[in-house]
């Protein structure tokens, strides 16, 4: 009797509590007619062919404020149509940002960096993307940051509870121990995988290049001295800022001072260029 | 005949003092330097020499050569000559000698002093002198212990101090214009000798500035005078820095790594590692109004065209030239648009050079220019703003006004500038098909960053600690409670099953243990043994009333009578007891309660 108030106390009041937390929070959805529209619209010039105009309808949604995998999906979809890669490449991490596990995302995505590596190896001999290829990104690729806070939060919840039912309860049975080390695990695991979503594993927000041989200067200055070139739809992360200036880390280790106009973010807290 | 008799007996008598040579050796151990007392920078020579005569040399040290690390050998040269002797009456000897030579250069004035230079000589050990090498300063350090002629100086600022070796990093100006040279140089200053190809000097951070190396392929050093001590100063990083943005800025501390050591190759080096610090450099804006394209520096320029007349559509070549000192990479030149001619992007070509710590150099502009009309055409003026950051002016330099003359009828142009890269070829890799459905979800705040989300998930511990400390209070209260409620009640129970099995003596001994427990619990000791005077007195004091405790006192001796007198109890006076004995209790307790 006495475990199961406090399993009810630690296990059902917080996830009432959450139920109704994000029932009050849920995401509001917009079917407004002029945005969907637009939507339509941007759908029609791509399916015509007619790249320009759908890429400006599809950027015009999302400085209305739409922020859908759908929408940059179907953005990256027309920059690699019209021969793009380096922004194909930017919405299409995007749109796998807000939905991790979408596997024709990631297969364009795939065809995007081959694209373009094909192009300069056609110009140039060879040519290599620089990808992120970090052992936490491998792992939480798949899956999105919501869902791995709402697993943290379960987590939370019965492991505390079942440490509340070792620690107080009067009847200990093998199987709650096996519980509280199995939600220990998935409380962990959630916590570094929230971590590494939110960016606190690195040193600044993720980006790519938009611009082929994007020189990469000392400081803040056009006439800083030269550090190197990024290529375009190379990784890097945003590191600093200065004025119109952004201090980017690329995936090489190259490290240096461009106009922010030249990279595009892909992590949303940040803003989008 | 006898002449060989003669020869054995000599022989004979003369080998005890040939066994007596062999076995006690003559050896010589010897310390000296040359001079004994020099100037830094002077040449002294230390020789340590051991002569043994009839006997091995097995080792020769001089240990305190490693101690005197401002010692810096320039050269060590060890030789061994040896030397037979043959004769009679002490038969064959061996002369043997090893002799360590080092040529030093004292780096710093003191007095150095040498313990015994050790020889072990057939397992036995032998001494030299100790030695005592006096180095004073040199004169034109004894002239002026400042030093001020050296660079580096005795000024410690952009250092972080320490008597062996310490980094400094020189900044001059601190304070410039937006644009202005400054010079950085990274001294070492050491008292300690060092490897100079062990040194791994690192680049302070130089943020915010555009930097021309100049590098440095020797090290050379000067001596310098710190607080009283003589200190070698090697330049390891010069640089002329120019600021691309105003404010402080910031040059960052250099490191450096390197061996110390004697140079010897049986003394293993000593690796030393220093940070020096962050220097700070004020940059102003240049004063207003700044004219247009303004630069730090000083520099003429000159324009001319490749030739005077072409024909039209055709290009003639307008080169620029810009030189002077500043730095030439901050030049800009816009060529006013010309009717008529059609003006491709310039190319640019740098030359620059440092030249006794200055940068100067050169910036070339080659425009082609082509003209698409007949006539005369006409190149205006270029002109250049410099600001002198001595006399904190304005200058300008501009070029002649050139023209050139296209003759003929104007023809379509041709393109000069062919494109470099070809079309790329379109990728075999299809994209789409685009998504037609879309929930057109707005920005959305992630879960993590909900105000909710850092409650829920600091409530379920916040409820565990409220619960753990909850269920601790409860069992204390109900392990106190069970002590003397549950004995308590066994204790009844026995006397009631007693009275059911109609053993008086067993029900009323229970009786007594029932009433006692009750007292021990309400007064924390034990009354088991307390006649019953005393222990009323006991509960009086205790504030118990006085009907309680008569009643009380009434039913243990009751009680004490019945266990021994068992046979004249029936059993309504047991269950009359029963009733009253709980009734007793339960005054108790509720005294206890209300205490």
């Amino acid at each position: 009797m006495r475990v199961s108030f406090i399993a009810f106390v630690l296990i059902v009041a917080p996830l009432l509590g959450c139920a109704t937390a994000s029932a009050q929070q849920a995401p509001r959805t917009t079917e407004g007619s002029s945005l969907t529209k637009i939507f339509e619209s941007a759908n029609v010039a791509a399916s015509r062919g007619d790249h320009a105009t759908a890429i400006a309808s599809y950027v015009k949604l999302i400085e209305s404020g739409v922020h859908d995998p759908d929408v940059y999906f179907n953005l990256g979809t027309s920059f690699a149509q019209s021969g793009d890669y380096p922004r194909a490449i930017l919405n299409y991490e995007r749109a796998l940002v807000l939905r991790p596990n979408e596997s024709k995302a990631t297969e364009n995505l795939r065809d995007a960096e081959k694209a373009l590596e094909e192009e300069r190896a056609e110009l140039e001999g060879e040519a290599t993307i620089q990808r992120s290829s970090s052992i936490s990104d491998a792992a939480y690729g798949t899956v999105s940051e919501d869902a791995l806070a709402y697993a943290m939060l379960i987590a939370n919840l019965v492991f505390f509870a079942a440490l509340a039912s070792v620690s107080i309860g009067r009847r200990r049975h093998r199987w709650i121990y096996a519980l509280l080390l199995a939600s220990g695990a998935l409380l962990l695991i959630s916590a570094l995988g929230l971590a590494t979503k939110a960016g606190l594993l690195r040193d600044g927000p993720r980006v790519v290049t938009l611009e082929d041989r994007l020189v990469l200067r000392e400081g803040p200055d056009p006439r800083a001295q030269l550090r190197g070139e990024a290529r375009g739809g190379d990784r890097g992360e945003l590191v600093d800022r200065d004025r119109d200036f952004v201090k980017l880390r690329m995936v090489s280790g190259l490290e240096g001072w461009t106009r922010a106009s030249g990279v595009g973010l892909i992590d949303s807290d940040h803003g989008r260029h | 005949m006898i002449r060989i008799l003669a020869v054995l007996v000599v022989a004979l008598s003369a080998s005890p003092w040939s066994a007596r040579a062999a076995a006690e050796p003559e050896v010589t151990v010897t310390l000296s330097a040359t001079p004994s007392e020099a100037q830094v920078g002077d040449r002294v020579r230390l020789e340590v020499r051991v002569r043994a005569r009839g006997g091995n040399i097995e080792d020769l040290r001089l240990n305190d050569l490693k101690k005197h690390l401002e010692l810096e050998i320039v050269s060590h040269q060890t030789m061994r000559p040896m030397q037979f002797s043959f004769g009679f009456g002490s038969g064959v000897q061996k002369e043997s000698s090893i002799a360590n030579i080092y040529v030093l250069r004292p780096g710093a004035a003191g007095t150095y002093e040498f313990s015994p230079a050790v020889a072990k000589v057939d397992g036995k050990i032998y001494r030299s002198e100790p030695l005592t090498l006096v180095i004073r300063p040199s004169a034109s350090d004894a002239r002026d212990p400042s030093n001020p002629a050296s660079a580096p100086g005795a000024d410690l600022s952009g250092a972080r101090y320490d008597p062996r070796a310490f980094l400094r990093t020189v900044v001059e100006p601190t304070e410039v214009y937006l644009g202005q040279q400054v010079n950085i140089t990274v001294y070492l200053y050491t008292r300690i000798r060092l490897a100079p190809q062990s040194v791994v000097p690192s680049k302070p951070s130089m943020d915010g500035f555009w930097v021309h190396e100049d590098p440095i392929t020797s090290l050379q050093f000067e001596t310098v005078s710190v607080k009283g001590q003589q200190y070698r100063a090697y330049p390891i990083q010069r640089s002329a820095a120019f600021a691309q943005r105003s404010g402080e800025l910031t040059i960052g501390p250099p490191k450096i790594a390197f061996d110390a050591g004697t140079g010897n190759f049986f003394d293993a080096p000593q690796r030393i590692e220093r940070v020096g610090v962050p220097v700070a450099v004020r940059v102003k804006p240049l004063p207003p109004p700044v004219p247009l394209n303004a630069v730090v520096g000083n520099y003429a320029i000159d324009a001319r065209l490749d030739r005077r007349t072409v024909k039209t559509g055709d290009a003639v070549t307008l080169r620029v030239n810009a030189g002077g000192v500043g730095n030439v990479n901050d030049l800009r030149i816009d060529l006013p648009p010309i009717a008529g001619v059609r003006t491709l992007q310039p190319a640019i070509r740098d030359q620059q050079r440092l030249t006794n710590g200055q940068l100067s150099g050169t910036r070339s502009w080659e425009w082609i220019l082509i003209a698409e009309s007949p006539g005369e055409h006409h190149v205006p003026p270029i002109e250049l703003h410099f600001f002198d950051p001595d006399t904190e002016t304005y200058q300008s330099a501009r070029t002649p006004a050139l023209s050139f003359s296209a003759t003929g009828a104007a023809k379509a142009p041709e393109p000069t500038i062919q494109a470099v890269d070809a079309p790329p070829k379109p990728s075999t890799a299809t994209f789409g098909p685009i998504r037609v459905y879309s929930a057109l979800t707005r920005d959305q705040t992630p879960v993590r960053d909900r105000g909710w989300f850092a409650w829920l998930l600091a409530l379920p511990p916040a409820l565990f600690v409220l619960l753990w400390l909850g269920a601790a209070v409860s069992r204390r209260r109900e392990r106190r409670g069970t002590t003397a409620g549950a004995v308590q009640r066994k204790l009844l129970r026995e006397a009631e099953s007693a009275l059911q099995a109609d053993d008086p003596r067993t029900f009323y001994d229970r009786i007594v243990a029932s009433i006692t427990h009750a007292l021990d619990a309400r007064l924390d000791e034990s009354v088991a043994g307390l006649p019953h005077t005393q222990l009323l007195e006991r509960l009086s004091a205790e504030g118990f009333d006085d009907d309680l405790n008569q009643r009380l006192i009434n039913e243990l001796e009751g009680a004490d009578f019945a266990r021994f007198a068992a046979s004249g109890v029936n059993r309504d006076e047991m269950e009359r007891c029963l009733k009253r004995t709980s009734a007793i209790i339960e005054r108790i307790q509720r005294s206890a309660s209300a205490s």
